[in-house]
């Protein structure tokens, strides 16, 4: 059986909000295997969030399909987590509370979802911070809760927008770390939004280049690398030194300003 | 700390009540002075003892029971079906279509005009005065709720049906939780206008209670009467909204 398998076949996305049409995504196609780490990269406003929410069913295709485990998805499911950029966590519900909400709605008995949220709560090193309320947090505070929050109900596909986004680089560094382990550990399958492509081709086996608005697939970058290196030993690699080079230049060609015929 | 806090507490206290006390000895002043008519402003003095001995007769507690009772019963009816027509209007669109024009229609409506009204249809007892005290507290609370249930942040939606909650466990999961805020700000609103809705039908229609109580010292040549009801009503209506806040403060410290 096969689980966590992600196939996407020309997809579109418009956006109508009745004055205007905006295309965000268009003939976008891409299969993702089960088990896989892929980052996806791409200039702003180009469509990666867009991406994202199609995926975890949030939103409705203009067109074409994506299928999980090879069915049509039908609206979100627990199959997959999705870490909002924006947060999203509840501010009513202390840090413990936003933690064990998945496992309520799963019916885990009560100590089971304490012990199963602090494990992601110490492993976010929020320890200490468990009946703060989210208005008491830090941005870089709150987006390690709702990593925490996705991890704890284990979904089998992670869809991280922009994660990392609010840390510091030692912060940034660790859990880089940590989410390869769960990876490894779990096998899950993770796609992975960033604006640093340092961190995107560090982390994942492909990187995804998308193209400006309407976004769809540029290129796809593999690396695959020996991850039984540590990390100073990967960065300073030629191999991850060429790859990150050649997202960038990819990428460069997206964000510069269109040449004028 | 917690003693500077209290001595603040003091401080701002004292400053507050300032122009009350001033205003509270230029009343006694004038009164015990002559320059009004006994009948139009009796001295404060006279006015306090009324009060103790209108209090020590159990006359302000239980016309303060009836006007309480109505008020509060009509309030939390006019609660429970403010705030579900509110959420429903926000999330369902054929209710908005049909409840949103009635709420835009008759929130403004100044709801003590129709005191005759129900005393047509509904005759003078407690019943006439709960019913216009739900219905006029329903407006308000009607109002927010729809307003704050209509802003929930759709990423909040999205959380709770990625982690699995149905759409119908939405509503207590998310939608009220989030919109509870909004909800107490009516209630706020909502309070004050139970208890002048209560005390003004007391007043027309009678029937005991504190508004009764008032009009009666009226009837009676009794100014004293009227202003230790006065009285009463001002603690009662402060006692409340005390309360409420400190209940804002306790459940809503997440806002
Ligand atoms: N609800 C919406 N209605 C209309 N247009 C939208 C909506 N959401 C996004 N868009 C537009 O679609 C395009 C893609 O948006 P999206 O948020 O997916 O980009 P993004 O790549 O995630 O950007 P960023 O890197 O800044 O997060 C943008 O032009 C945006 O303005
Ligand atoms: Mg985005």
């Amino acid at each position: 059986m096969s689980d966590g398998d992600i196939s996407i076949s020309n997809l579109e996305k418009v956006y109508d909000d009745g004055a205007e049409k905006t295309k965000a995504i268009e003939d976008l196609s891409f299969d993702i295997d089960s088990g896989e780490f892929v980052g996806v990269v791409g200039p702003s406003g180009c469509g990666k969030s867009s991406l994202l929410y199609l995926i975890a069913g949030f939103l409705e295709t203009t067109d074409g399909t994506i299928s999980v485990d090879g069915e049509p998805i039908d609206g979100p499911g627990t199959d997959r987590g999705v870490v909002f950029q924006d947060y999203a966590l509840f501010p009513w519900r202390t840090v413990m509370e936003n933690v064990t909400y998945g496992l309520e709605e799963q019916g885990v008995s009560k100590e089971e979802r304490r012990s199963t949220a602090q494990r992601y709560i110490d492993m976010m090193d929020l320890g200490g911070f468990e009946d703060r309320y989210p208005k008491e947090l830090s941005g870089g505070m709150k987006q390690r809760v709702a990593i925490a929050r996705t991890l704890a109900y284990d979904p089998k596909i992670l869809l991280m927008d922009e994660p990392f986004g609010a840390l510091d680089q030692p912060l940034r560094e660790s859990l880089q770390d940590q989410l390869l382990d769960i990876w490894r550990d779990l096998e899950k399958t993770v796609v992975f939004i960033t604006h640093d492509v340092e961190e995107a081709v560090y982390l994942s086996e492909r990187v995804m280049i998308m193209t400006r608005r309407p976004g769809t697939k540029k290129t796809v970058v593999p690396f695959d690398l020996d991850r039984s290196l540590d990390r100073e030993e990967i960065i300073t690699s030629d191999k991850f030194v060429t790859t990150k080079n050649s997202v960038w230049k990819s990428l460069r060609e997206e964000t510069q300003p269109e040449v004028q015929p | 700390m917690d003693v500077t806090y209290a001595r603040d507490d003091v401080v701002t206290f004292t400053k507050s009540i300032y122009s009350l006390i001033i205003f509270l000895v230029l009343w006694e002043a004038v009164a015990q002075m002559g320059l009004v008519y006994y009948y139009y402003l009796p001295p404060l003095s006279d006015v306090l003892a009324r009060f103790v001995e209108l209090t020590l007769s159990g006359e302000i507690p239980y016309h303060s029971y009836l006007t309480l009772r109505r008020a509060l019963v009509g309030l939390v009816i006019g609660t429970v079906f403010g705030i579900l027509v509110g959420i429903l209007i926000a999330r369902n669109a054929v209710a908005e279509w049909f409840f949103d024009p009635i709420i835009k229609i008759g929130y403004p409506i100044p709801i003590i005009a129709l005191v005759p009204v129900f005393m047509l249809w509904f005759g003078i007892g407690d019943q006439s005065k709960i019913i216009m005290v739900a219905i006029g507290t329903f407006w308000p609370i009607a109002v927010n709720a729809r307003n704050s249930a209509q802003r929930i942040d759709k990423n909040y939606i999205r959380s709770a049906r990625m982690m699995g909650t149905s759409d119908r466990r939405l509503l207590w999961r998310v939608v009220f939780p989030a919109a509870s805020p909004g909800i107490v700000t009516g209630l706020q609103i909502a309070l004050p206008l139970s208890l002048i809705i209560t005390f003004v039908f007391e007043m027309v229609a009678g029937g005991g209670g504190l508004g009764a109580l008032e009009i009666e010292g009226v009837r009676t040549f009794d100014p004293t009467q009227v202003y230790a009801t006065i009285i009463a009503i001002m603690l009662i209506g402060i006692a409340l909204d005390r309360a409420l806040r400190l209940l804002r403060n306790h459940y809503l410290r997440w806002v």
